[in-house]
């Protein structure tokens, strides 16, 4: 015993200091963990689990394998080369009647048609008939209700649609598909949306970020150097719109932006511009950049503004005093030191932009709108919450990278947010 | 004294829930929402005490399908486009209807389904009222002009009629137009659409030479309160648009725009009860009297969309001038009036139900063209 714990340190209670250290740490983690607890369960629930979701949805594909099991079955050792068998739209038939009977063959419907447009009507049509079926001769029945049960690409479909987990969606975010033997192909021209789209996304988001470097820049330095009674008012100045309803500023900006709005009245009343040549300002890609950038100014101001509070007068100063003229100094000592705010906002205004909805559809007109209005096509019009899931996973995919890149270049630590 | 505080706060939490059953009834705001509430909201609230409450959306089933597979349904009653209420059918969303047993007849004894004009598109749609996609135009915009445009071509001709077009964001209701103006028969459209390989790059050409002749051009709306704006400050020449909003700023607010009624589709607009909701019974019973005969009537005083029953209409001819203005008459305003049906589209949602995918990515794809 005593040999034991001779080389141990022991407390006044005889257990040994190193465990009883342990035991008071591990009190205080669960401490700490319960301290944090609550908001780490907030985080999971509100926030994890949704985006888990998300990803999930846009490759589940279980639906039509569940309710049509048997034609899945059927469908696997059939080649797709010629019309199924009798014994294929017998299985279907089945089926079909099964899921009929569950109230469920609607599901079914909506879900083929997403494969290909025209299974909803078929489906429907076809349901309808179910009970005048006779038991012989399923196919010729088929195609008497309609002729598109007699179309090879009709079943080719079908069979796309079958595995249980699939990319497709992400494919078609990318205007390609799966053709029948596998390969994935570019979409007719006439189709092809996505990839347009996801550039103008990107070009505009990246545009706006400029645009709003450009203007915060000097703002902020004003700021930062003003005396405190003129900074205050120029901060209201800049904070006023920011607490503006979203809508609001981007109506005003509709009424001073059309054709018959107030600048363009201005310009004619100058005689800048004739009446009947009044400049297109809204409705183009001229009102989105003019309305996001003005909406999404603060944010690039706001860390401008702080990161600029923090860098001494002195330093410049210093600069001249040593020879730089004040372009050299500017470029040299005070630019390099705004790093982590320009970072920052350009980081905050960049994620803001790329997701931007409710302006570039309002003062975008034809060529103004983006991905997001996209996405917000599918949640509500065509219900295809797979697609907008692949969208969203997307947008949220090349955000991380980004972020990924800015900490391998910058260092994330290095950002300053106000 | 302690027991009787105790019995008041219980009775807080759940007499009202018994003694006052509310149906929310889910609708696309408005000029719009405002008729239905005076039309058959608020009497029937008067004569029943089942508090009705209007909420606005602006379409699409997503909010119906979250709440339904959720469990939580709050939504009562919906106001829906014909081919939303065929895929929330399908999904399941929707009660389906025993129509003649669940909608009462007509005063004279006609039974639902006969009082309607025509059949509803699913099981699960009880139709409220037709409306149309007709265009409208300003007629200070041509000054040197004898004849104005009266005609769904004169939309496309800018040789004559110079100006900016506004037409609406998505492809539903343009294709159509467009294949019309182009020389197709309005009653073949959806024939020509599905059986004709090339129609529907036919029918986006069509917008295309519109769009980008410098004459011409054309602002997207999406909202159905723009085109009468557009039009009165003078933005556009000449905007497609829904009648009711037309009828409202001419007859409501005196704007001098003029609707044109040629090439015009015919819509309908539909209820579907929500499946799921706690108090169906009280649901079920408000949305009958909403579809009834005075129900439907009543809604028209407000705006110029046309019930859907026979019988309404007959008490609107009797009762002219039916406006709310008490002035003006109800019927040649009415999308339905024999004077403004002489050349129309009906609507086939089955079509967009079907192709609204292909459709609209070729549609986005050409927007983005521009």
């Amino acid at each position: 015993m005593n040999n034991v714990s001779s080389n141990q340190i022991l407390t006044t209670d005889g257990i040994p200091l190193e465990i009883s250290l342990k035991k008071s740490e591990r009190r205080n983690k669960i401490k700490s963990f319960l301290l944090v607890a609550p908001l780490l369960l907030f985080i999971i629930v509100v926030y994890i689990s949704p985006i888990v979701n998300l990803l999930t949805r846009s490759v589940d594909n279980t639906l039509i394998s569940t309710l049509l099991p048997k034609t899945y079955i059927a469908l696997e050792d059939w080649e797709g080369k010629n019309l199924p068998s009798e014994e294929i739209y017998k299985t279907f038939f089945i089926d079909l009647e099964i899921a009929h009977k569950a109230k469920i063959s609607g599901k079914v419907s909506t879900r083929l048609n997403y494969a290909k447009g025209g299974f909803k009507s078929l489906i429907n049509k076809t349901r309808r008939k179910l009970e005048n079926f006779e038991d012989s001769n399923y196919k010729s029945q088929f195609i008497e209700i309609h002729e598109k049960w007699g179309q090879l690409e009709y079943w080719q479909a079908m069979k796309s649609a079958m595995p249980k987990y699939t990319y497709d969606k992400y494919l078609n975010a990318f205007d390609y598909e799966k053709n029948f033997e596998g390969k994935i192909v570019e979409k007719p021209k006439d189709r092809r949306v996505h990839k347009m789209l996801w550039l103008r996304t990107l070009k505009v988001a990246l545009g706006v970020t400029f645009c709003c470097f450009l203007l915060a820049f000097p703002i902020a330095h004003l700021l930062a150097t003003l005396p405190l009674r003129y900074s205050n008012l120029l901060m209201i100045c800049v904070l006023l719109p920011f607490w503006t309803s979203l809508l609001v500023r981007t109506s005003s900006w509709m009424i001073l932006l059309q054709q018959q709005g107030v600048i363009n009245d201005i310009l004619v009343y100058l005689k800048i511009v004739s009446n009947d040549n009044r400049l297109e300002l809204m409705y183009n890609m001229n009102g989105t950049f003019v309305a996001m950038t003005q909406i999404l100014l603060p944010f690039m101001v706001l860390p401008l503004y702080s990161v600029m509070k923090t860098i001494p007068p002195t330093l410049m100063r210093a600069g001249k005093s040593l020879g730089g003229t004040p372009f050299y100094s500017f470029r040299k000592i005070y630019f390099p030191l705004t790093f982590p705010g320009i970072g920052a906002g350009s980081l905050l205004v960049f994620i803001l932009a790329i997701g931007y909805y409710i302006t570039p559809a309002l003062v975008g007109g034809a060529s103004g709108t983006l991905i997001s209005n996209r996405i917000a096509y599918h949640m509500k019009e065509t219900l295809d919450w797979a697609m907008a899931s692949a969208m969203g996973t997307i947008l949220l995919v090349s955000v991380l990278i980004l972020y990924w890149i800015y900490n391998k270049l910058l260092g994330i630590d290095n950002i300053k947010l106000g | 004294m302690k027991n009787m505080l105790k019995l008041a706060l219980i009775s807080i939490f759940f007499v009202p829930s018994l003694a006052f059953a509310e149906v929310n009834v889910v609708s696309w705001g408005g000029a719009y929402t405002e008729s239905q509430k005076l039309g058959y909201g608020d009497p029937y609230q008067e004569k029943s005490g089942v508090k009705i409450n209007w909420i606005d959306y602006s379409g699409g089933l997503s909010e119906v399908r979250t709440q339904v597979e959720s469990g939580n349904v709050t939504w009562n009653i919906i106001d829906l486009y014909a081919k939303d209420t065929i895929t929330g059918c399908d999904e399941g969303l929707l009660v389906e209807f025993d129509f003649d047993k669940d909608f009462p007849a007509a005063p004279d004894g006609t039974v639902a389904s006969k009082d309607f004009f025509t059949t509803m598109p699913s099981k699960c749609a009880v139709g409220n009222i037709l409306y149309s996609w007709n265009y409208a135009f300003n007629p200070n915009a041509f000054p040197g002009q004898d004849v104005m445009p009266s005609t769904i071509v004169d939309f496309y001709d800018t040789v004559t009629y110079p100006g900016k077009r506004s037409i609406y964001g998505s492809a539903m209701s343009n294709i159509e137009q467009a294949l019309v103006a182009d020389g197709v028969k309005a009653s073949a459209v959806y024939t020509v659409l599905e059986k004709q390989a090339g129609a529907l790059d036919r029918a986006i050409n069509k917008i295309r030479t519109l769009c980008e002749d410098p004459n011409g051009g054309c602002i997207f709306w999406t909202a159905g309160a723009q085109p009468p704006e557009l039009l009165a400050s003078g933005e556009v020449v000449m905007a497609t648009g829904w009648n009711g909003r037309f009828f409202n700023a001419i007859v409501g607010e005196g704007t001098t725009i003029t609707q044109v009624w040629d090439g015009q589709i015919l819509d309908y607009e539909y209820f579907g009860l929500i499946t799921g909701s706690p108090n169906q019974d009280e649901a079920m019973e408000a949305l009958r009297y909403f579809t009834g005969t005075e129900g439907l009537a009543g809604s028209a005083k407000y705006i110029a969309y046309a019930p859907w029953r026979v019988s309404s209409l007959e008490i609107i001819e009797a009762g002219e001038p039916w406006y709310k203005d008490g002035t003006t008459n109800m019927m040649p305003n009415m999308p339905t009036a024999a004077a403004n049906t002489q050349n129309y589209i009906l609507m086939n949602p089955e079509y967009w139900a079907d192709n609204e995918t292909e459709i609209g990515e070729a549609w986005e794809a050409f927007k983005s063209s521009l």
